[in-house]
This record gives structure tokens, C-alpha cells and sequence, in this order.
């Protein structure tokens, strides 16, 4: 039991009687990095305000750290970080006046709190902006930061809500990098996303949320095989051969079905010989492609699955 | 992003082990944090020191004649009369600005971070609320200066009576801040409160008895004054720096005073602990 570091037990949250939340339940085990995956107003903002003590749930409980998110949210504030959706920093201090108010209001001495801020801004390479205001930051380096201010007290516990949103690409990958060696280092990370390739990176396990429910849990795995197919998006260089086309692929043994666009087609990939299969049929009935290219599937194609599974 | 370990120990640190701080500790690291985003941005207070110092200038040098009239106390100068008053408006403008502020800072992202931290949430305010005060009384002795320097502010209670209407002002000022403060929490609303704000503080300030003697107001207007109590929080802090008799004025004020911050103080917590 001491390894469970987050249990939540048919939590619900109602907002002047609208249901946000609806008995979720969720388990997270120390050193375990979960992804809470689900859309804009699926409920993921609101159970990790549960989960951090910040909102009180109307039904169900919830432990973090062993504690009871209601009865000891002191304690849980004792153990946990949280990067929220908005950078959570001062934006009238500095980059490490931030980070040595929170070492100093978690209990550290002036001298500890500094030598820390350093090894997080230098960690989170912010050493040279080090001395300039947050509000002039720019968004990744206010992430940055954010992330740092949540860290500042090892956390045992890590939330982590839409942590890349707004993120240039290369800022995203950093950030997973971060957070792949947290988790090495013991974290336990709750993360929420809207991208199901960031929960796939990431995650041991996904919980996925629609309307307040929990829809559906595993692994990204198990999900992209409950979702099933990836497809091959592909654009012909002579559109009015689509017929053909049509017409050789499912001599082939493939499900293809004709886009809006003229001239392009998708087709469902159940085994990966099936792309293959796909060239080589093109090749031998001498049609020629533009564009060919295999499409992962997106979080509407898990909500579609999920919604087709459970009808 | 570098290669060292995010969270281990690199150095002697062991921040596992902060798991809070004492209160003590909160509410001085907290008023820093509030004192140091004054010190950064050193315009907000210049901009605050500006009205009351527009007001002084004009207000010294257009109504001074009224220290002409039979309804003005004998052998005292305008300034002398004025600036008391000053002191007492500049004090309400400072506490609409304390609550103007909290809400400013609400909409700042550290409160939220404040909320997810092992401190007591009371402590963001009372530290808000310090340093505000520390604002507010170094605003009050920039104003002292430019009256004495620059318009000759000399009253007959002295360096004592000037002492006793400053802290009188400080009182009221750090009283209705917490009023204002308790507003902001429930409200949270910053353009909300700045309007609303400026039309209760100017019928406050001038139907009353900070710039002109209550006897020289038009009968309606005189009524009104009667009922304001910024004319009593005026008169008590006027007669203390002109030596004049005080009656029950200053003990008045300072009970009302606690009565509000009372007030402020509870409505203020329990509206600053709702959610974000």
C-alpha cells in the first residue's frame, strides 16, 4: 500500500449541479509516470485540482503520498509539485528571487534556498537570465521556470497539467527529456495531455478521460490496439485514376476508401506488411503517388474506437 | 537542457527535508516577495505619490483664500489646515490601491502556486498587507517632506502633533485597506473595484471637512459631511497636529478603525481561501 502514491476512489466534482467529474478512479504507483489523457473539458484540469488539495471533491476520496487530499491536504502539500496550465511564477521577480521564495517557503535556510535556485536554473539552463523579471521571459523559458518552481522540494509526487501546450518543438522535447529522468530518479509523475504521441512517449500508463468519466485505462499499447488501425494517407499524381486505384488496393485484400480530395485515398493498416502491400500493388498497376504517408492514430480516433466498443 | 540530475542531491542539499516553514518565517519571506515587486517597479509608487501631490499644490495654492473667511479657525495657515486631510485621503487612496492590488495579484500565477505550497494561505495576505502598510507609511513621509520643505507646513502641535496625524492616518489607512482587501477577495474583479472605488472616494472626500471648514458648505452638503466619517478621521487627526483639543475624535477613529479591520480581516480570509 505505501507504493500506491496516488488512489483516487469514485471521485466526482459537481459545479453548481453540473457534473465535471463522474467516479474516477485512479491508481498510480511510486515511480510510475501516468497520462491523464482526454480533451478541453474532459474533467483533467479539475481531478488534479482534487489531487492537489486545490479543489475539495463532492463524492469519493482521494489519497497523495498516503494522505488524504481532504482530511490532510497539509501533507500533500508537504509532498507534491505542481506545474499547472498557466506558469504559476512571479511574474514582478526574477527568475531566482522565484525559485528562492519557494525554497524559503518550504522550510529552507537563505543560503540552501539560493544554492538550489542555481542548480535548477542551471538545470533548466535559465543561468543567464537568471537576474531579469519573469514577465520578460519567453513562454518556453516561463515553462522552464514553472517546472524548476515546482521541483524546488524533491517532490514525491509531481502534477503536471498540459505541461507542453504552447511549446515550440524542440522546448517539448526537452521537457519529456526532464521528465524521463525524474521518473529514473524515483518522481512519481501525474501528467495531463491532449496528445496521445506525448502520453505514448511518456507514460506507463494512460487514463483516458471524456464528460468527467474515465472511458478507458492500459497502457498506450493496449489502447492503440483496442483503436486498432493506422492508415496510409496517400495523393495520386493522376486523380481520375482513383477508380483504378480503388479497385487494385482491395484486389490486394485492403479496405481503401476515397478522401473528399480528388485523387487521394486512406487505407486502414491492420499488420505492418500492409503498407508494403499497398506500394507494391501502386507499383505493379502502374499508378504513380504524390504523397504517401502513415498516419498514427490521433485522440479522436481512441475517443471513436472507445465510443464504438462501449455502444 | 543539461545532463545533471533534476531532483537528486548534486550538492549538500537535502530539500526532501523542507517540508515547510514556520509562520514566522511565511509572512516575512512573503512581504519581501511583495516589497521587492515594489522595488522593481519603482513607477507604481512614484505614479501613487503623484494625485496627493497634484492636490496639495493645487488645493494649497487655489483655496488658500479661505483662510480669509470667518468660518476658518483664527491665525491658522491653509497649509497647516490641509495637510492633515492630505495624510487621511492619501491614506484611503492607499488602501483602494492595497485591494486593487490583491486582485492584480491574484491574477498573478504564483497565488495559485502559493495554494499547491505547504504554508498558511492567511499568510499571502497578512504579508500583502504588510508591506502595503510599509508603502503606505513611506508614501505619507515623502508627502510630509514636500509639505514641509516646499509649502512651509508648520502646524502648532509640532514634530509631536505632526507624529500623532501620521500614525492616526496610517491607522485608518491600514483599517479600511483591510475593508478594501476584503472586497478584492470576494470581487476579483480590478477595473470593478478601481470605478467603484473612485465614486465612493470623491463625494467621501470632498463632503466632508478635509478641505474647507463643515461651516463653510452649503447647508445639504453640510449634512452629508456630518455623516461622513472621514470629516471625524479629518478633524481628529487636524487638531492633533494643530494642538487643538481632541475630545473623544482620536479615540473615535481608532475604535472605528478596529471595528473595520476586524471586519476586513475575517471577510477578507475567508474570501481570499475560495478556490481561484
Amino acid at each position: 500500500m505505501t507504493d500506491t502514491m496516488i488512489e483516487a476512489n469514485g471521485v466526482g466534482k459537481t459545479f453548481d449541479e453540473l457534473s465535471a467529474l463522474t467516479d474516477v478512479d485512479l491508481t498510480v504507483r511510486k515511480g510510475e509516470i501516468v497520462g491523464l489523457l482526454g480533451h478541453n473539458g474532459a474533467g483533467k484540469t479539475t481531478l488534479v485540482n482534487i489531487l492537489t488539495t486545490m479543489l475539495p471533491p463532492s463524492t469519493g476520496s482521494a489519497r497523495v503520498a498516503g494522505f488524504d487530499v481532504v482530511r490532510a491536504g497539509h501533507e500533500v502539500r508537504r509532498r507534491i509539485g505542481l506545474t499547472g496550465q498557466f506558469a504559476s511564477v512571479d511574474e514582478q521577480l526574477s527568475g531566482r528571487d522565484n525559485l528562492v521564495l519557494i525554497a524559503r517557503l518550504l522550510g529552507a535556510s537563505r543560503r540552501q534556498a539560493r544554492t538550489r535556485a542555481d542548480e535548477l536554473l542551471e538545470t533548466f539552463e535559465l543561468t543567464a537570465s537568471a537576474q531579469r523579471q519573469a514577465k520578460n521571459y519567453s513562454g518556453g523559458m516561463r515553462r522552464r521556470l514553472d517546472l524548476a518552481a515546482s521541483l524546488v522540494g524533491q517532490p514525491d509526487v509531481l502534477f503536471l497539467d498540459e505541461p507542453t501546450t504552447g511549446l515550440d518543438p524542440v522546448s517539448r522535447i526537452g521537457l519529456w527529456e526532464v521528465l524521463e529522468r525524474l521518473v529514473d530518479e524515483g518522481t512519481t509523475v501525474l501528467l495531463t495531455t491532449q496528445y496521445l504521441d506525448e502520453a505514448d512517449r511518456l507514460a506507463d500508463a494512460i487514463t483516458v478521460l471524456s464528460d468527467g468519466r474515465v472511458i478507458a485505462s492500459g497502457t498506450a499499447a493496449q489502447l492503440k490496439a483496442d483503436v486498432g488501425k493506422r492508415a496510409v494517407h496517400l495523393a495520386l499524381s493522376e486523380p481520375d485514376r482513383a477508380a483504378d486505384a480503388l479497385h487494385t488496393l482491395r484486389s490486394a485484400g485492403l479496405n481503401p476508401a476515397q478522401d473528399t480530395a480528388a485523387g487521394e485515398l486512406t487505407i486502414p493498416v491492420t499488420a505492418s506488411t500492409d503498407l508494403t502491400i499497398v506500394v507494391r500493388a501502386l507499383d505493379e498497376a502502374a499508378i504513380d503517388v504524390t504523397h504517401i504517408a502513415l498516419s498514427e492514430p490521433t485522440l479522436d480516433d481512441v475517443y471513436l474506437a472507445l465510443a464504438k466498443s462501449t455502444a | 537542457m543539461t545532463n545533471s540530475g533534476v531532483v537528486a542531491d548534486q550538492s549538500a542539499l537535502h530539500p526532501r527535508e523542507w517540508r515547510g516553514s514556520s509562520i514566522g518565517t511565511q509572512l516575512r519571506v512573503l512581504t519581501g516577495r511583495s516589497l521587492r515587486a515594489l522595488v522593481n517597479e519603482p513607477r507604481l509608487v512614484v505614479l501613487s505619490l503623484l494625485q496627493p501631490l497634484i492636490m496639495l499644490l493645487l488645493f494649497s495654492q487655489v483655496f488658500s483664500g479661505i483662510a480669509q473667511t470667518s468660518a476658518f479657525p483664527p491665525g491658522v495657515q491653509y497649509i497647516d489646515y490641509l495637510m492633515p486631510a492630505i495624510l487621511m485621503t492619501s491614506g484611503l487612496g492607499a488602501a483602494l490601491q492595497s485591494g486593487i492590488g490583491l486582485v492584480t495579484d491574484m491574477k498573478n500565477g504564483v497565488l495559485g502556486r502559493f495554494r499547491s505550497l505547504p504554508i498558511q494561505q492567511w499568510s499571502v495576505l497578512f504579508a500583502r498587507s504588510a508591506a502595503d502598510l510599509i508603502r503606505t507609511a513611506v508614501q505619507l513621509l515623502i508627502l510630509l517632506g514636500f509639505a514641509i520643505v516646499l509649502f512651509g507646513f508648520s502646524p502648532a502641535g509640532g514634530f509631536v502633533g505632526i507624529a500623532a496625524a501620521f500614525g492616526l492616518a496610517l491607522i485608518v489607512s491600514w483599517a479600511l485597506s483591510w475593508v478594501f482587501l476584503a472586497v478584492g477577495a470576494w470581487l476579483r474583479n480590478a477595473e470593478t473595484m478601481q470605478q467603484v472605488g473612485f465614486l465612493a472616494m470623491f463625494p467621501l472626500m470632498f463632503a466632508s471637512s478635509a478641505y474647507v471648514p463643515l461651516e463653510g458648505l452649503p447647508g445639504w452638503l453640510r449634512a452629508v459631511a456630518t455623516v461622513n466619517p472621514l470629516t471625524y478621521a479629518v478633524d481628529a487627526a487636524r487638531n492633533l497636529a494643530l494642538a487643538m483639543p481632541v475630545g473623544g475624535g482620536v479615540l473615535g477613529a481608532v475604535a472605528t478603525s478596529a471595528g473595520l479591520l476586524a471586519i476586513g480581516v475575517f471577510a477578507a480570509v475567508r474570501g481570499f481561501r475560495r478556490p481561484l
